[in-house]
Order: structure tokens, then sequence, then C-alpha cells
């Protein structure tokens, strides 16, 4: 699905992810772990082409989407207008009337379709910037930060709406800080620390996967 | 109060000179703002613009229309009207302030929404279009009514080189009637009128370009 061959990033003349290679399957979450400024926003933002690479190649088959820690959503429009704008642009989307109520029923945010982003607490800002995303049926979607600044309930629901999401055939990519999050939801976690792959790990294979990735930090 | 009104109707003759001014003016400086804006977003002659308003900023608007209109006609061989010379001194004035206006306005727009269009496949054009743009607008929008508002009273200035605009036509009936104080109360009403129309106009497009409605 997603093939990552010997990236490297540099700002200036910092070296930010040096030598990245690694593959992801269909249809697996995988997590992105590591202490902060180990390249993991950095290595997303590369696979969405938000960032050139210095040397290497990223091969991915299908449309990519990135979710935002700060969601973006658009403040001039309303949660609908957000989540159909960007698919009626485009001939290959059709019936996305449709698919957005779909989407907003099944993240239980249709009452808010006419809301503003402004007028949204974070977890459901949270679910919107995922809706949006979904409307242009990414085959990878990349996550930075989805449980930053929710508690622990809302955490809960991220974790069942990114299942819902997986069922829907969607790979995912998720960089965070939580591990608690991560061992739940994720199939492998690749650990980055100063932009180099240090472990990674199969997930429901490893005993106590946290306390074994806590040693990298 | 006869007098009074024909006083009123005297004076306000000049307001047809004074909207002109604005009007003309206003409309250079936002074309040329615009288009500037444009130039230097895309990395064209930066430098260029950089100190042609750096230099609009930096002198009187009162030497700059007096150059426009007494000096066109022996450096460029026109002559330029009264009311010409005003909107064009009064339109690259403005569109100094207005394009460093536009600029904070790009500015004030997050790196994130560009990238979040990016993202959902938007088009460029679409994405200046409905993404950026009415952002802009709504983040500018104090201080371009700031611009109509000092535009306005600046257009007085047309008097120091004979248009008969509000502030001429009250001088000329202070002259006459070797009395000051009733005119420029006149004048200054005018004025203050204006003002306060664009004041309430400004407050319904902001009203009316707010997100969320309370
Ligand atoms: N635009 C930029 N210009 C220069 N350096 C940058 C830029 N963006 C990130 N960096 C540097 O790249 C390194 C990796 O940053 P990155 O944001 O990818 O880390 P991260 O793993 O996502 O951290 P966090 O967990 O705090 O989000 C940091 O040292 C940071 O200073
Ligand atoms: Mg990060």
């Amino acid at each position: 699905m997603l093939k990552i061959s010997n990236i490297c990033k540099k700002y200036g003349d910092n070296l930010i992810l040096d030598d990245i290679s690694f593959m992801i399957d269909e249809s697996k979450i995988v997590g992105l772990a590591g202490p902060s400024g180990g390249g993991k926003s950095t290595l997303l933002r590369c696979i969405q082409q938000l960032e050139k690479i210095d040397s290497g190649s990223i091969t991915c088959d299908g449309q990519v989407c990135f979710m935002f820690q700060d969601f973006q959503l658009f403040p001039h429009m309303t949660v609908l207008e957000n989540l159909l704008y960007a698919p009626k642009l485009n001939d290959q989307f059709k019936n996305h009337e449709q698919y957005a109520e779909k989407i907003l029923k099944n993240l239980g945010i249709y009452d808010k379709s006419a809301s503003y982003p402004a007028q949204l607490s974070g977890g459901q800002k949270q679910r919107v910037a995922l809706a949006r995303s979904l409307m242009i049926h990414p085959e990878l979607l990349l996550c930075d930060e989805p449980t930053s600044g929710l508690d622990v309930a809302t955490i809960f629901e991220v974790v069942s709406l990114l299942q819902s999401v997986r069922e829907l055939g969607v790979t995912m990519m998720i960089a965070s800080h939580d591990l608690d999050f991560l061992t739940k939801i994720t199939d492998q976690i690749v650990l980055l620390r100063d932009g180099k792959i240090l472990t990674t790990i199969e997930t429901k294979q490893i005993e106590n996967p946290i306390n074994y990735l806590r040693k990298y930090y | 109060m006869t007098e009074f009104i024909s006083n009123v109707t005297f004076i306000g003759n000049g307001i047809f000179i004074t909207l002109q001014l604005l009007f003309g003016g206003l409309s250079i400086g936002i074309a040329l703002g615009i288009l500037a804006t444009i130039l230097k977003y895309n990395g064209f002659g930066i430098f260029f613009i950089d100190r042609i308003i750096s230099i609009l900023r930096g002198s009187p608007l009162i030497l700059q229309l007096s150059f426009i209109y007494f000096s066109a006609p022996s450096v460029l061989g026109i002559k330029l009207s009264i009311v010409s010379a005003g909107i064009i001194s009064f339109g690259l004035n403005s569109f100094a302030y207005i394009s460093e206006i536009l600029r904070a306005g790009i500015k004030s727009i997050p790196k994130g929404q560009f990238e979040a269009a990016k993202t959902l496949q938007i088009p460029n054009y679409y994405m200046w279009k409905d993404i950026i743009l009415p952002q802009i607008v709504r983040n500018i929008l104090p201080a371009m009514i700031n611009e109509v508002i000092s535009l306005l009273k600046e257009t007085a200035l047309i008097s120091t080189i004979g248009g008969m605009d509000i502030m001429r036509t009250s001088q000329t009936l202070a002259a006459q009637q070797f009395s000051y104080f009733m005119p420029l109360c006149i004048a200054g009403g005018y004025y203050y009128g204006l003002v306060l129309l664009i004041e309430y106009l400004g407050r319904k497009i902001e009203y009316r370009s707010e997100y969320v409605k309370n």
C-alpha cells in the first residue's frame, strides 16, 4: 500500500529524517511514536507531499489524506459545507451529499451540519475533520496527534471512530505521544527518534508494548 | 433660518467633488493594491513595489497632490484637471496603505488553511476564491473601513489646489460672509455625516461576513 524507501529530509543543515524505510500493508493501522522533535509530523507531511524530501522515494497506491492536529476546518463554512466543498469540485466523487449525510450520522454529528466550526467542541471538530477527510475517499489516512487536547472519554470515542474507519478499508498512519491510545488501536508501531527508526513492533504480538517502547524515549 | 438653509445648500454642492475623489481614489487604491499584492505574492518586483510604497507613505499627501497637479504639465506635458489630479494622488496614496492592509490580510491566514485545501485536492483557483479570500476580506474589513474614513477626510486637501469640494465651498462662503463659524460647522457636519454613513455600512458588511451570528 505504502512503500517508503531511504528517505532523507533536511531543514537547512538539520537532518530531520535520516534514511527512513518501511512498508505498510493495506487496511493496517500503523502508529508513529517517539519523543518530541523526533520527526513524526515531518514524516507524515512528507508522505502527504506538504514537504519535499531530499532523497529517497515514497510510493503509495491510492488517495492520501491528512488530518491536521489543529483540524484546519474552514471557519467561514458550516460543517456540511466543509464536507461538501472539495468533492463538489471533483467529478470523480459522486453522490457526495448522501455520503456526507451518512458519515455525519455515523459519527453522531448530523445535528451539527449547519453549525460553524467555532460553535463546536474539540471532539466535535475532530469528528468533522475526520468526516471531511473521508469525503475524498482516501485509501491512506494520515493523522497527526488525533488525541491531543481531548479528555479520556473523547479519546475513547476517537478509538472507536478510527476503528470504524478501518472497517471502510482505509489504511491509517497515526502519529501520537499517547502510547496507551496507540496500543489500543494499531497493528504496528514505528518508533522514531532523532529522525531514525529505532524499532518497529507488532502491537498484538508483544507483551506490554508500552513498557517496551518507553525504553526508547 | 433661510440663510442657514441656503448656506447648507451652497456648501452641499461640494459633496459631488468630495465623493468623486473618495470613490475614484478608492477604486485606484484597491485595484493597484490587489495587483501589487498578487505580484509580490508571486515574487515579482518585490523590491520595486516596496520602494514605491515606502515613498508614497514617506511624504506628505499635500506634497504628492501639488506635485502631480503642478508638475505634470511641465514634466509629462499633460494638463490634468483638478479632480483627476486629486483622484490620481489620493489613489496612489491609498494604494500604499491598502497594499499593506492586504499583505497583513494574507499573513493572517494560517499556513494550515492552504495545506488543508491542498490535502483535499482543491485546485489553486478555488482555494483562493472560496477558502482564502473570504477569510482575508473578513480579517481586513476593520482596517479597510479605517482607510476609507481617512481617505474621505484627506480629500479635503483638494481645496489647496482649488477643487470645489465641501471644504472649499465652506471657505468660499466664509470669505463672502466674513464669518468662519457657521460655514465650517456645516462642512464639519457634512464630513461627520459621511463618516457615520461609512461606519454604518461597514458594520453591516462586517455583520454579514461574521461566520457565527449569535
Ligand atoms: N518548518 C521547519 N523548519 C525547521 N525545522 C523544523 C520545521 N518543522 C520541524 N522542524 C524540526 O524538525 C524536527 C522534527 O519535528 P517534528 O515536528 O517532525 O517532530 P515530532 O516528532 O512531530 O514532534 P512532536 O511530538 O513534538 O509533535 C524538530 O527538531 C523541529 O525543530
Ligand atoms: Mg508533531
